[in-house]
């Protein structure tokens, strides 16, 4: 059983982003304020860019004993502002919890899909951290809009963890993070808007007695059911006017989903792409741009 | 249809069984006491009087890998190792059994270093207790023979599918030349029937082995295995009856000696069971109530007949002839677990000897039983007792 | 690029022996060097693959990306479990009546080939197996988190032999696998890498035409193991060659034959800097490597005018 007092916190970013990070900075955080705290990853063969969850749990009363998944989680957060479309993050979220989103949309545009029984906020973090770290990763930033939102750790503690993590480094991610404190906006609970996530299919598993001998695949090629789009932060776009038909983009492209069309141009298969941006960097007449996801 | 009595050496019998059974690839390594059969092999090989593939691997691990390879593929495989070889090859083991190939192994069973020992000892076997083979130990050269033939069609079997391990002492049975009666090959031929894996690597029908099992599969794939394990024995039985009716020879999973109305049962394992059966009758003789079972098959673990022969006994005294360092003795472990259930449960001790060769003579065994009962009788029979051990 | 003609990508068969939805990272060179390897076997394959990205990244089950026949059992015995297919293979036509003709592949990636499994590659290559190895050289062990190999460049910071202020990371210069596959005396051995799709594949076709073991080591570039930009891949790939750090050559019988053999090489600092994996790197750092670099490339030149070394 879960004690009352027991925070939990669901990560949402990708593979390489850093969730795990900041779940671990929220734990330290929390164990040297003398609260009882737990930081753990979604372990799993994620790679970069696949969606990855890291978890927190945190008492200031008692130690903590439940080491399962967070599945009602008090409070979620979102580092990746294109996971917001692709995943129910709001799954098991409980009623009056907090939603934390880096975006760039505005408070009101987001509610419209994302009202529920929960408190929503808002922070443009990607942009703190492409200005105060020079990299888009927000691991550290979006530690400032939690403490901002729930005040689960405070930022004397968090700190000196950055100290201890990042050492000269720690400086600027503190000062991203008191950037998005500051820039953070908050929402009261909305109830009634439209939730607009896609709902996946719930994986139909064999039962035991179904496997194969062995646990042979015979339906080779199977992968090509999985959906590694979801992995993009950016995708390609196609300048037709310079594009020379060479097939140099669908050479390079390692999830192999460029082709050929009808047309004689190339366009890659969105459903697989991971948005690597080799196309892009290949074609000769740079005919292809990477854009942003939405 | 018995071809006639010969005397021959239990490796080089073995080999013979495995010739007889028109292996495709052998791949192996050599270690004593078992060098014997993969010798006889290779010289089969090199004669010309067995058409199969000879891999001479750098390793055990590779011998058991490449007999993965080739059962992948559709080919029938050997491998024969012992101890440190066993041990090596562990990692591979596992796979063998989850990927459902069935490569047949014998082992000449013998001690583990440290300190090095070649000599005959079931330790080495035990730990491969949970790699999910099917085991079966011979008491002597005939039976390993015959286990050996019988270890292709049982691995081999559609319902099946899973790897076998022939176990038999080191010096004591693989060494020892004695009189045997083979079966010809057209016996053999028609005791058989090729081998073929319903999802053989071939390019006309590819599919993947050996994917990886998130938390979400691995459960189901271990119980799908287990469950082709403990039900591989209706076949077990049905083979064993089937060889019967051919050869004339006749094998259970447990197998008792003069056990009915003993009070007292001795659980050998191995070839000692014939040193054991000399003993027993001596001490019947001398109108002692002492009886002998026979483990034959060790996995999938006989619990039906475990309980069955030993239930109506008052003491049951089990020789393990390997140690569990720190731990109760692997097959009386067993066996007390297989009793615990019944309410009426007969006294069980733990004995362990015969380690690293030392022998266990007739009389010793005479020896040892007033040992156990002893014990049984100081109510001081929880703890393993070693056996011949100078103090 | 090569020097084909730009529009040489159409003459490469579309046919693909791996799947799409595979869970490479974004930006995965070994991914695509496996795609040009499979795109030269073709169908007629059985392949033996080595615990590491590849095999993971490929067959989470109940799924594969998989269309040849594929075997996955451990880390360090790839090449044992495919002499045991090909000798199975060899039985079944003598005496089963088997008749198609299949190549059998095992392919592992550095940590497989270079360490762990280098005793059972040897085997196989000594047995004379008709199979063909490959090695995709990604210089870490990078399914488990980039821990360092005996394949991981000299200075390169990984997990397990990380830069700090005692230490400058990896302290010793990458194995040649090439060589030591050359010293089974086996007919064909060559090395290539990810940025080179036709390079890769002519040389998997002529191993084919082999009989007997042949080995192929490509380097394979990994974004996210050598910190650098997923859309950096291909160019990392060519640095890598342009600056001699990674000589693409050929031994055929003994014989060199350097493929790629540039007028002028360019300094090891523009492929360096690149990676986020040399950062830490000075500028003492910097000439030791290019000094050893410039060493082992013209090593690889004499040897490919004809063993002038001697
Ligand atoms: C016997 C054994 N030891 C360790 C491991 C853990 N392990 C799995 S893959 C791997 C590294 C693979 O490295 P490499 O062969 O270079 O392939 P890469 O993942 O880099 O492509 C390790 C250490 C294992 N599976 N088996
Ligand atoms: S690489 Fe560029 S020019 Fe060539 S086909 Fe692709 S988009 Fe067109
Ligand atoms: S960005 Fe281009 S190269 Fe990368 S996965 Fe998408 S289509 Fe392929
Ligand atoms: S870690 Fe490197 S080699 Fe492995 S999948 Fe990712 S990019 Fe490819
Ligand atoms: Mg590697």
């Amino acid at each position: 059983m879960k004690r009352e007092d027991t925070i939990e916190i669901r990560w949402h970013g990708r593979g390489g982003q850093g969730a795990v990070t900041s779940a671990e900075l929220t734990a330290l955080s929390a164990i040297h304020e003398n609260k009882f705290a737990q930081a753990f990853p979604s372990f799993g063969p994620e790679r970069r860019g696949a969606p990855v969850l890291a978890f927190n749990r945190i008492s200031a009363e008692h130690p903590i004993r439940v080491r399962s998944s967070v599945i009602k989680p008090d409070i979620v957060v979102v580092l990746d502002p294109g996971l917001v479309t692709l995943i129910n993050v709001v799954d098991g979220l409980k009623p009056g919890g907090w939603l934390i989103v880096n975006s760039t949309r505005s408070i009101d545009d987001l509610q419209s899909e994302f009202s529920g029984d929960w408190k929503l906020a808002v922070v443009d973090a990607s942009s703190i951290a492409r200005e105060l770290l020079r990299v888009n990763i927000v691991n550290t930033t979006m530690l400032g809009a939690l403490i901002k939102t729930t005040g689960v750790i405070n930022i004397d503690s968090l700190k000196e963890q950055l100290e201890v993590k990042f050492g000269a480094r720690a400086k600027a991610n503190l000062e991203a993070c008191r950037k998005a404190f500051a820039t953070t906006v908050i929402s009261s609970i909305k109830t009634g808007g439209q939730k607009k996530v896609r709902t996946f299919a719930v994986e139909n598993l064999a039962k035991w007695s179904e496997l194969p001998v062995g646990c042979v695949v015979t339906d080779v090629g199977n992968t090509k059911q999985f959906c590694t789009g979801d992995w993009k932060a950016q995708h390609p776009v196609w300048n037709d006017s310079k594009c020379i038909k060479c097939g140099i983009c669908s050479l390079f492209c390692p999830e192999f989903c460029i082709s050929q069309q009808k047309d004689g141009y190339f366009r890659a298969n969105e459903f697989y792409c991971k948005g690597c941006g080799i196309c892009a960097q290949e074609c000769w007449t740079q005919c292809i741009t990477m854009v942003e996801e939405a | 249809m018995t071809a006639k009595r010969i005397g021959i050496e239990s490796s080089l019998a073995v080999a013979e069984a495995v010739r007889l059974a028109n292996v495709d690839v052998i791949a192996a390594y050599p270690i004593t006491p078992q060098t014997h059969i993969v010798e006889g092999l290779a010289e089969m090989v090199a004669n010309g009087h067995l058409d199969a593939e000879y891999i001479p691997v750098e390793s055990e691990h590779s011998a058991m890998s490449s007999c993965l390879g080739a059962s992948a593929v559709g080919a029938r495989a050997f491998t024969a190792t012992a101890s440190q070889g066993l041990i090596l090859m562990h990692e591979v083991l596992l796979v063998a059994a989850s990927l459902r190939l069935p490569v047949v192994m014998a082992v000449t069973n013998r001690a583990l270093s440290g300190p090095l020992n070649i000599w005959g000892d079931h330790s080495d076997v035990m730990i491969a207790r949970d790699a999910g083979w099917i085991q079966i130990f011979a008491e002597n050269g005939q039976q390993a023979f015959d286990q050996t033939l019988c270890a292709f069609r049982i691995a081999e079997h559609q319902d099946v599918l899973l790897p076998v391990i022939i176990n038999f002492d080191g010096f004591h049975v693989s060494h020892v030349i004695e009189p045997m009666h083979f079966l010809d090959q057209k016996t053999v031929d028609e005791f058989l029937p090729p081998y073929r894996h319903p999802h053989a690597l071939d390019p006309d029908k590819p599919v993947t082995m050996g994917g990886f099992a998130m938390p979400n599969m691995y459960t189901e794939g271990r119980k799908s295995l287990d469950t082709a394990l403990r039900e591989s024995k209706k076949v077990i039985l049905d083979t064993w009856k089937q060889f019967g009716d051919i050869a004339g020879r006749y094998y259970k999973p447990v197998e008792k000696y003069q056990a009915e109305n003993a009070d007292t049962l001795l659980v050998t394992v191995g070839s000692y069971s014939e040193n054991a059966m000399d003993a027993v009758d001596k001490m019947q003789a001398e109108g002692k109530k002492v009886g002998l079972v026979r483990v034959r098959l060790w996995r999938p673990f006989p619990y039906k007949e475990i309980i069955e022969a030993l239930s109506g006994a008052t003491n049951v005294i089990v020789l393990d002839r390997a140690i569990s360092l720190g731990g109760p003795a692997p097959v009386c472990s067993e066996i007390r677990a297989a009793l615990y259930s019944l309410k009426d449960r007969p006294q069980v001790v733990s004995i362990v000897g015969g380690l690293g060769g030392r022998d266990i003579s007739p009389a010793n065994f005479e020896k040892l039983i007033a040992t156990a009962l002893d014990k049984i009788k100081t109510g001081d029979a929880a703890e393993t007792i070693m056996f011949g051990v100078r103090e | 690029m090569e020097t084909l003609s730009i529009y040489a990508p159409k003459l490469i068969t579309s046919r693909e022996y791996i799947a799409s939805g595979h869970r490479a990272c974004s930006g995965c060179g070994e991914v695509l060097a496996m795609r040009y390897v499979c795109k030269a076997l073709g169908r007629n394959t059985i392949i033996s693959n080595a615990t590491g990205c590849m095999e993971i990244i490929s067959t989470p089950l109940p799924q594969t990306a998989w269309e040849v026949p594929w075997i996955h059992t451990l880390f360090e015995n790839a090449s044992a479990v495919a002499s045991g297919i090909e000798c199975g293979l060899k039985a079944l036509k003598r005496k089963h009546g088997y008749t198609r003709e299949v190549k059998v592949v095992a392919m592992g990636g550095d940590g497989a080939t270079a360490d762990i499994g280098l005793q059972s590659l040897s085997g196989a290559m000594e047995r004379g197996h008709d199979f063909i190895y490959v090695c995709y050289d990604n210089e870490a062990y990078m399914n488990t988190g980039i821990q360092r190999s005996s394949e991981t460049p000299f200075g390169a910071s990984t997990t397990t032999a990380p830069s700090g202020k005692a230490s400058m990371g990896q302290h010793t210069w990458q194995k040649n696998m090439a060589a030591i596959a050359a010293a089974h005396e086996i007919q064909y051995v060559a090395t290539s890498c990810s940025s080179y799709p036709f390079d890769i594949m002519t040389k998997v076709e002529k191993a084919i035409k082999i009989k007997g073991p042949s080995y192929i080591h490509i380097l394979s570039v990994c974004p996210t193991g050598w910190r650098c930009p997923s859309n950096s891949t291909i160019k990392m790939g060519r640095l890598a060659v342009e600056t001699g750090i990674f000589p693409m050559y050929e031994i055929e019988n003994g014989k060199y034959t350097l493929n790629i053999d540039l007028p002028k090489l360019r300094p090891v600092e523009d492929y360096l800097k690149l990676q986020g994996r040399f950062r830490h790197l000075d500028k003492d750092n910097t000439a030791e490597i290019q000094e050893k670099v410039l060493d082992e490339y013209n090593k690889v030149k004499r040897l490919a005018a004809g063993n002038k070394a001697k």
